[in-house]
């Protein structure tokens, strides 16, 4: 059986775990108890499953787990620990962003991501940064207005 | 080979190395934004995956002399973000900001959107209006091929399987910098393109001095229209002249009926995005100079 071990931190704590080569991030994350990773389409579309590698954005059923490996790796269990992360994840909950809750990890890395970056977006760039992650109940008006609301007290402060 | 295997080369020799060595047996790997989902589907047999997103010598987007030269680990959103590309080629990054979506970007690769050769690859119809050169090496010996005969058909091109791009080069031209792309999708992102047109001009005194036209999804593989760029050189631009372009354009793509689109749509609508690539550059700043 090929395996390769590898080592990684995930939301700042250490991982040393072995992977199959053609193992996904996703598979090995929620193998290794990280089942806030959902896994949607497994085919790199819905972006349910989207994790920050290194600082950037990936869909994690579309990497090697292999080549996560001596990198960074932030779920959404992380957010908690992070001051944006927790912003996003209050603002999400105040406005009635969650239904099923399927996509929402996916949707507050990416916009935990996108903000990090640029921290006051309109609403026109919150949907092009979002469009990599689908929701099939709230229509999207309510998980925008949560993100433009944090990027409105960032202009504040 | 009945299970997958996975080594990273460090540099190319060693890559290619392995290629010879391995040659069906290997598969290189770098975004893996299609490779992941076709060993899910088991469109993959177990391979040697080699992951080559270590290899530095293959990433960076540079001027050399007088070609711009793309290394095929860039990936989607290093090109929107190179500033070389937006003065040079700018075409390539209206194709990069329509390609998947911003996640995808960030790991998709200009190189494997290539090899992976669909015929609605995003980023070949741009490049073939700038007539890019893909450089191709194996152990064995090193060649150049327009990217125009890079494909053979859907999925296919003409790398042999020891083979590996080991750059994208385009000319620093007046026609490379004045070009223009559209993607007809059923969504805005995360779409596949129902038809895609690319044009690249160069215009002087009204009169179509030089004109590249390509399109993607029309035909088996991403293809330059060589009919259509035949009837419309060294003619003055006009109305008429468009109209009957739109024509040649519908006349000489090659579509077929699939989940996306019916055949007649896709010829019918190919002229209209040629129509509209080539109002767009008509009615640009480089042509309102040289008027």
């Amino acid at each position: 059986m090929e395996e390769y071990k590898i080592e990684l931190t995930v939301n700042d704590e250490k991982l040393s775990a072995a992977a199959k080569p053609e193992e996904s991030l996703l598979k090995f994350l929620r193998r290794n108890g990280f089942t806030e990773v959902k896994c949607g389409c497994e085919k790199g579309e819905c972006g349910t499953c989207t994790v920050i590698l290194n600082k950037k954005t990936v869909k994690s059923c579309i990497v090697l787990a292999l080549q996560a490996n001596h990198k960074e790796v932030w779920t959404v269990k992380g957010m908690e620990k992070l001051e944006l992360g927790r912003k996003l994840q209050e603002s999400f909950v105040n406005h009635g962003a969650i239904q099923c809750g399927f996509c929402t990890p996916g949707m507050i890395l990416t916009a935990k991501d996108y903000m990090d970056k640029n921290p006051i977006p309109d609403r026109g760039e919150i949907k092009k940064a979002i469009s990599g992650n689908l929701c099939r109940c709230t229509g999207y008006k309510k998980i925008v207005d949560a993100i433009y609301d944090v990027a409105v007290e960032n202009q504040k402060s | 080979m009945n299970q997958f295997k996975y080594i990273s080369p460090k540099n190319k020799e060693e890559a290619l190395r392995i290629l010879k060595e391995e040659r069906m047996n290997a598969c290189i790997v770098a975004g893996c934004t299609n490779v992941l989902p076709d060993i899910k589907v088991k469109k993959l047999s177990p391979k040697i995956l080699v992951d080559i997103t270590d290899i530095q010598e293959l990433r960076g987007v540079d001027k050399k002399k007088d070609k711009i030269c793309i290394g095929p680990l860039t990936t989607i959103v290093e090109l929107i973000n190179s500033e070389l590309i937006l003065k040079e080629g700018k075409i390539l990054i209206q194709a990069a900001e329509q390609f998947a979506d911003p996640t995808v970007r960030n790991n998709a690769t200009i190189g494997g959107n290539l090899v992976t050769a669909s015929p609605a690859a995003d980023v070949a119809v741009p490049l073939l209006t700038l007539d890019a050169l893909i450089k191709v090496e194996s152990a064995r010996q090193k060649r150049e091929v327009k990217l125009k005969n890079f494909f053979v058909g859907p999925g296919k091109t003409i790398l042999n399987d020891d083979e590996m791009i080991v750059e994208i080069e385009f000319d620093q031209s007046d026609i490379n910098k004045n070009g223009y792309f559209i993607k007809l999708g059923q969504r805005k992102a995360m779409a596949i393109a129902i038809a895609s047109v690319a044009v690249n001009l160069e215009v002087r005194q009204n009169k179509i001095i030089r004109i590249r036209v390509a399109a993607g999804s029309v035909a088996p593989i991403p293809t330059r229209l060589t009919g259509v760029e035949k009837f419309l050189e060294n003619k003055e631009i006009s109305n008429e002249l468009v109209e009957e372009a739109v024509n040649k354009v519908s006349e000489e793509v090659n579509p077929i009926s699939d989940i996306r689109a019916s055949e007649e749509y896709r010829r019918y609508i190919s002229g209209i995005l040629f129509k509209r690539a080539f109002s767009q550059l008509t009615d640009s700043p480089i042509h309102q100079l040289t008027n």
